[in-house]
């Protein structure tokens, strides 16, 4: 199959080939996210079929492909919200549901409406960070970073979807995680909401920690993120440093289209 | 455990989803309680266990639906809207969530219960006092009705929470406990005699209604009713604790 893959050792993406490139000197350096052979089945249905991939910390990393691509399926079973039938997902080497203190590593928005409509911005994340026993002055931080401090009192279901992406950004802040993964965060906001969210997520890669995002939005993806993995019905097709997929006249968005529509056919 | 259990009290603090529930069943119990008080003929409602069970008696069963509903939602209203998905990211111990549930779900359903029992004893007594039938209640009865109704609703709300987790699907849950508690449980218990009526009463509305003194002819005794509706209400968040564990979140 004539894709072509990452095989440049400088990436933080290692591919599934060969085993991660592990520094001697610095656990600091471990992958955040590990996927090994990671598989889910619903029934007949392959949602993820044999997934590998790790990240670097440091990083963004864009996780890309078409809808039922198996994007929101694999960040569930990394995030222990469901199991695999086979292979495994590991979050700093454990699986997530097996790390102490999962808020203070992991934060994570996977729908832009989990949220009860009668509850206020504060409450919400008042009820999670007691949960995660985090003092209510981080809850007003949080409020603040995503400037809906003025907003918080208010019932969710008065929110516009912008300020329920940035709510749900908050709640994965609480803790002041180590790793990001966002799914789809750039939906309902608007041109000046995704310059801060792509701003935002650059200042955080920045302090050595790293976000994982899904999404669909090939040009924003291509403006934020310093690598991407792209699956197609479950299988990566690609992954590697958007400089090697792109370049010489194409874009983020040919090679994406080139990659799953060979995946399909 | 006890994190979880603070964030479960202001879950069901921060909405208006308990005062809804509080305010529904105030309006039922004043209704039933009325409609029995003064539509029953006088000579059904003389004796103190008719009083208990066919007017004051409303109070305890509507305590328990509400505390059952009370409890169902605080898991089934976080399937609906999401919220289940930050709440187990936060806490993966997914047996501790449902713990904390069952609990602050009893303090509430505890609450419910005492206050729908003590309107009707309110208002079954005015009721039958504006008839001029004697109260046969004495204060003994009283505290029973009101400790039984009490403990009866807060277990309801543990049976509720369980099988909201198994179920999960919001409507049907609701409307499960109702049917079973205010006609099913009815007519094991109260229409049909011989075999059903004998199985009846071991059955967890009817273990409900026993543990306030209702009916002892038929019922079984109060504390056996407790021991019975303690056992419903254990596996039932037994149940709801593994249907969670093993379920995926989708």
């Amino acid at each position: 199959m004539p894709i072509r893959r990452d095989q440049n050792a400088a990436s933080s993406v290692d591919d599934g080939a060969r085993p991660p490139l592990v520094p001697a000197d610095a656990g600091a350096r471990d992958p955040v996210v590990t996927a090994s052979s990671l598989t889910k089945r619903y029934g007949e249905l392959v949602a993820v079929d044999e997934l590998t991939f790790s990240l670097r910390p440091g990083t963004i990393t864009g996780f890309l492909g078409p809808n039922g691509a198996g994007k929101t399926t694999t960040l569930r079973l990394l995030l222990g919200l469901a199991e695999p039938t086979a292979g495994e997902a590991l979050v700093f080497g454990r699986r997530y549901r097996e790390l102490d203190d999962p808020v203070r590593r992991v934060g994570a928005v996977l729908e832009s409406s989990d949220f009860h409509p009668g509850r206020s911005g504060r409450d919400h994340l008042r009820v999670l960070a007691l949960a995660a026993e985090i003092l209510s002055s981080r809850v007003e931080e949080v409020l603040e970073l995503v400037e809906l401090d003025s907003a918080a009192d208010r019932r969710v279901k008065t929110y516009s979807l912008g300020m329920r992406q940035r709510l749900g950004l908050a709640a994965a802040l609480l803790g002041d995680p180590e790793l990001l993964v966002l799914d789809e965060p750039a939906n309902g906001l608007d041109p000046a909401g995704v310059h801060w969210l792509r701003r935002f997520l650059r200042r955080y890669a920045e302090q050595g920690r790293t976000v994982l995002v899904s999404s669909h939005m090939l040009a924003e993806v291509a403006q934020t993120v310093d690598q991407v993995v792209i699956i197609n019905r479950g299988r990566r097709v690609a992954s590697g440093r958007l400089d090697q997929l792109t370049g010489r006249g194409k874009t983020l968005e040919d090679a994406y289209l080139e990659l799953t529509a060979r995946e399909a056919s | 455990m006890t994190a979880q259990l603070r964030s479960e009290l202001l879950k069901q603090r921060s909405t208006r989803t308990n005062l809804g529930l509080l305010l529904a069943m105030l309006g039922l119990v004043l209704l039933a309680v009325l409609l029995h008080g003064f539509g029953l003929p006088a000579e059904n409602v003389d004796s103190t266990s008719e009083q208990l069970t066919m007017v004051v008696g409303w109070g305890e069963k509507l305590g328990a639906v509400f505390a059952g509903l009370l409890g169902a939602m605080s898991i089934t209203s976080e399937i609906r809207h999401g919220t289940i998905r930050p709440t187990f990211l936060v806490s993966p111990q997914r047996a501790r969530v449902l713990a904390a549930k069952v609990l602050a779900s009893m303090f509430f359903g505890a609450g419910v219960g005492l206050i729908a029992t003590a309107l009707a004893v309110g208002v079954g007594r005015a009721a039958l006092g504006a008839r001029g039938i004697e109260s046969q209640l004495d204060g003994g009865a009283y505290a029973l009705f009101l400790a039984g109704g009490t403990a009866a609703a807060a277990l309801w709300a543990a049976i509720g929470v369980g099988l909201g987790a198994v179920v999960r699907n919001q409507v049907p849950t609701l409307i499960g406990i109702c049917v079973w508690l205010l006609f099913v449980e009815g007519l094991l218990v109260g229409d049909l005699i011989g075999a059903v009526g004998d199985v009846g009463r071991f059955a967890p509305g009817a273990a409900a209604a026993a543990i306030s003194g209702q009916d002892p002819d038929k019922l079984v005794a109060p504390a056996v009713g407790l021991v019975l509706l303690a056992l419903y209400a254990a596996a039932a968040a037994l149940a709801g604790s593994l249907a969670t564990a093993r379920r995926d979140v989708v």
